[in-house]
């Protein structure tokens, strides 16, 4: 028993350092919020849980640059599409948390009334917890710890929904989200279990490997099913249709700050998911006839299936909503549609496509939220006429959120578009016109809502000598970031596609690693 | 399944019934009482079926956690709560079920198709001892994934003193 424990503290548990920073923090955060006086502002916890992204967000830098490594035989797994991944989760839980100190700020709307969130501490380490989730999912290539991952974020995810505990939308939003939380995944364990049983085994390459013969042996039929559960779980997870039913009543019942971190970081959490765990387990399943792999040329059909269905569902039924967080729902369900059909096409590209886009979706939504948040607090609504005469009152904020729109449209200039580009050459690139063109048709659609919002703001007027939205200095600086990443991605993009290119290194997924 | 009525035969088939009858009426019944007890007779029979595989400790881990605690739980949050049985809709239930029905039969059609066309690999080795060997498992190889698992508890238990707590008088 001695040898055992030894080999257990033998690994290298330093690569872990980014996660164990976080958890430190989440667990000093729940410590202090127990030990402070009851009326004491909670806002201090924030700063600390920003502390310890911001630490875990160089310790995962410094991971890029070493070796790819692994902890007890690849449960723990850290090579650079887990760290590209952990990047864009550490930045989206970071200005969740910012745009959070101001919601419960003072005249934050959660800071009193209806909406008001009496657990504060709660409403910050939570968000921590999640990231957590994320961040071990992202690193891990084995089925349990993946799942295990995936449920600390879908967890604290529910809690975070439920905060608002005195509203009702919440509440309703807070229950669909449980249950159909619950129900994705059972049908992700569900399929998880096909793999097992297939292969005996819960390491993905191993998995892997298993596949193939599995395949060859006869047992190609349950392969398939396998492959169905896990994408219908995953797709549960990332809100594509038809399994998106949940998202607008979740979006619009969650605070914004929340609402923002499961359109990013949650969203961005369900494709690191799918990466993983499909392109490791079914990358080497070969058509026996002419040796074509199946992903490529008869699994990617249904992929590309949802994609499409999620961009024409997502960017149609969005044009009837006049609640601004439901439409960001449907929003956020097109982009998922969008997000998938590198997937759907799959060439060697496909990590950084993926990558850039997820950058630039995760600085436009984050942009958009806060731009809402401030406008809802300031109205007192989530309605589109919220908007009205933004520009006469805050011109500085309308043309942030201007160009957070444009850019989620995709209109050149900006990070959306140039992401969208490239998506959009990975289809036509092998040959996948249909998708291509219902990439272009919904996008031009999209136009119309995300214009609706920018009518409002710059052609209606608002009530005459109102006072301009008061920007607290957190949300300005998610707001100024955002932008300023949007502009920059969008006009100089190649800096970032250098470095998806040639600093993560996103084979490294597929390398066994030695011991 | 070529073999003979033995034993282990009546013994699965059985305990199957018991886990299948146990969850179709528990799906069927209205009261949530007699939902519980339903569900505590399909646990029941499951945890028979684990010994029948020689997994003894899965199996009492069901009796002890689902058969024992679960159910208990269940039924305490109905003495807690309301629970007023819900008559109308019936209509409009009538035609869901439909649907969901002939979703679930073709569900059944698609896994019952694989499940029977199954090219087994040959037996598996049952671990022996294997109580023994699960505890070494999760101290040694699955420590993350058991450590992570206590995040996850912790989590859970936050949220439901969050969600549960009475509203203090601070508003």
């Amino acid at each position: 028993m001695d040898e055992a424990v030894k080999n257990v503290l033998d690994w290298n548990w330093g690569a872990m350092a980014p996660e164990l920073v976080i958890l430190g923090a989440a667990t000093l955060m729940t410590i202090l919020d127990l030990l402070l006086p009851a009326g004491r502002d909670r806002r201090p916890l924030a700063w600390l849980g920003l502390a310890g992204i911001l630490v875990a967000a160089f310790l995962v830098w410094r991971n890029v640059q070493a070796e790819p490594t692994h902890i007890l035989y690849d449960m723990y797994r850290v090579d650079d599409f887990a760290n590209a991944f952990k990047l864009v989760f550490l930045a989206g839980a970071a200005f969740a948390l910012l745009l959070a100190v101001a919601d419960v700020g003072p005249g934050g709307e959660a800071s009193s009334g209806e909406k008001a969130i009496r657990d504060r501490g709660e409403y910050f380490y939570l968000l921590l917890t999640g990231l957590l989730g994320a961040m071990m999912l992202a690193s891990a290539a084995d089925l349990i710890v993946l799942f295990v991952g995936l449920e600390v974020l879908a967890l604290s995810s529910y809690i975070l929904v439920a905060l608002r505990r005195q509203y009702l939308p919440a509440v309703e939003g807070a229950f669909k989200y449980v249950v159909n939380g619950g129900i994705a995944s059972a049908i992700t364990l569900y399929g998880m279990s096909f793999l097992y049983g297939l292969t005996g085994s819960t390491n993905l390459l191993a998995v892997g490997e298993g596949l193939r013969d599995a395949y060859v042996s006869g047992n190609a039929y349950l392969v398939y099913v396998a492959f169905f559960f896990l994408v219908v779980g995953v797709a549960f997870k990332i809100a594509a249709a038809p399994f998106h039913m949940w998202a607008p009543d979740v979006y619009q019942g969650a605070p914004t700050p929340v609402t923002a971190f499961l359109a990013v970081v949650s969203k961005a959490a369900g494709f690191a998911l799918l990466l993983r765990l499909l392109l490791t387990a079914f990358l080497g399943l070969a058509n026996p006839l002419d040796g074509s792999p199946l992903l490529f040329s008869e699994l990617n059909v249904y992929v590309g299936a949802v994609a499409a269905a999620s961009m024409i569902i997502g960017n149609t039924v969005a044009l009837r909503q006049t609640n601004v967080k439901r439409m960001m729902a449907y929003s956020s369900i097109a982009h998922a549609g969008y997000l998938l059909v590198p997937f759907a096409s799959l060439t060697t590209m496909v990590f950084s496509q993926m990558m850039f886009y997820l950058v630039a979706y995760l600085f436009m939504t984050m942009g958009a939220f806060a731009v809402i948040q401030l406008v809802a607090r300031d109205r007192g609504s989530e309605d589109l006429r919220a908007f009205a005469g933004l520009f006469r009152r805050s011109p500085l904020l309308a043309l942030a959120m201007t160009l957070f729109l444009l850019s989620l449209a995709g209109l050149p200039l900006t990070a959306g578009f140039i992401g969208k580009f490239y998506l959009f050459l990975s289809a036509v690139g092998r040959e996948m016109y249909a998708l291509a063109a219902i990439m272009v048709l919904t996008s031009v659609v999209s136009f119309v809502y995300y214009f609706a919002v920018i009518r409002q703001m710059f052609l209606r007027t608002g009530e005459e000598g109102d006072p301009g939205v008061r920007v607290p200095p957190t949300v300005g600086t998610v707001i100024a970031l955002s932008a300023a990443a949007t502009v920059l991605l969008g006009l100089l993009p190649d800096p970032a596609l250098d470095l998806l290119a040639h600093t993560f290194n996103f084979s490294e997924m597929f390398l066994p690693l030695a011991e | 399944m070529t073999a003979g009525i033995s034993g282990e035969f009546v013994a699965f088939f059985l305990l199957s019934l018991i886990t299948l009858g146990g969850a179709v009426f528990m799906l069927s019944f209205t009261r949530v009482v007699h939902m519980v007890v339903a569900l505590a007779f399909s646990f029941l029979g499951l945890a028979g079926l684990y010994v029948m595989l020689e997994a003894e400790f899965v199996a009492f881990s069901q009796v002890l956690i689902y058969a024992g605690a679960v159910s208990i739980l269940m039924l305490f949050g109905i003495m807690l709560t309301r629970h007023d049985v819900d008559e109308e809709e019936q209509d409009r239930r009538r035609r869901h079920r439909t649907f969901a029905f002939v979703a679930v039969l073709a569900l059944f059609v698609a896994l019952f198709k694989g499940i029977v066309a199954l090219v087994p690999a040959g037996e598996g080795k049952l671990a022996e001892a294997n109580t023994l060997e699960i505890g070494k498992a999760l101290f040694t190889k699955y420590v993350i994934p058991f450590e992570l698992v206590s995040v996850l508890l912790l989590v859970a238990l936050v949220g439901a003193i969050v969600l549960a707590r009475k509203e203090g008088h601070d508003a």
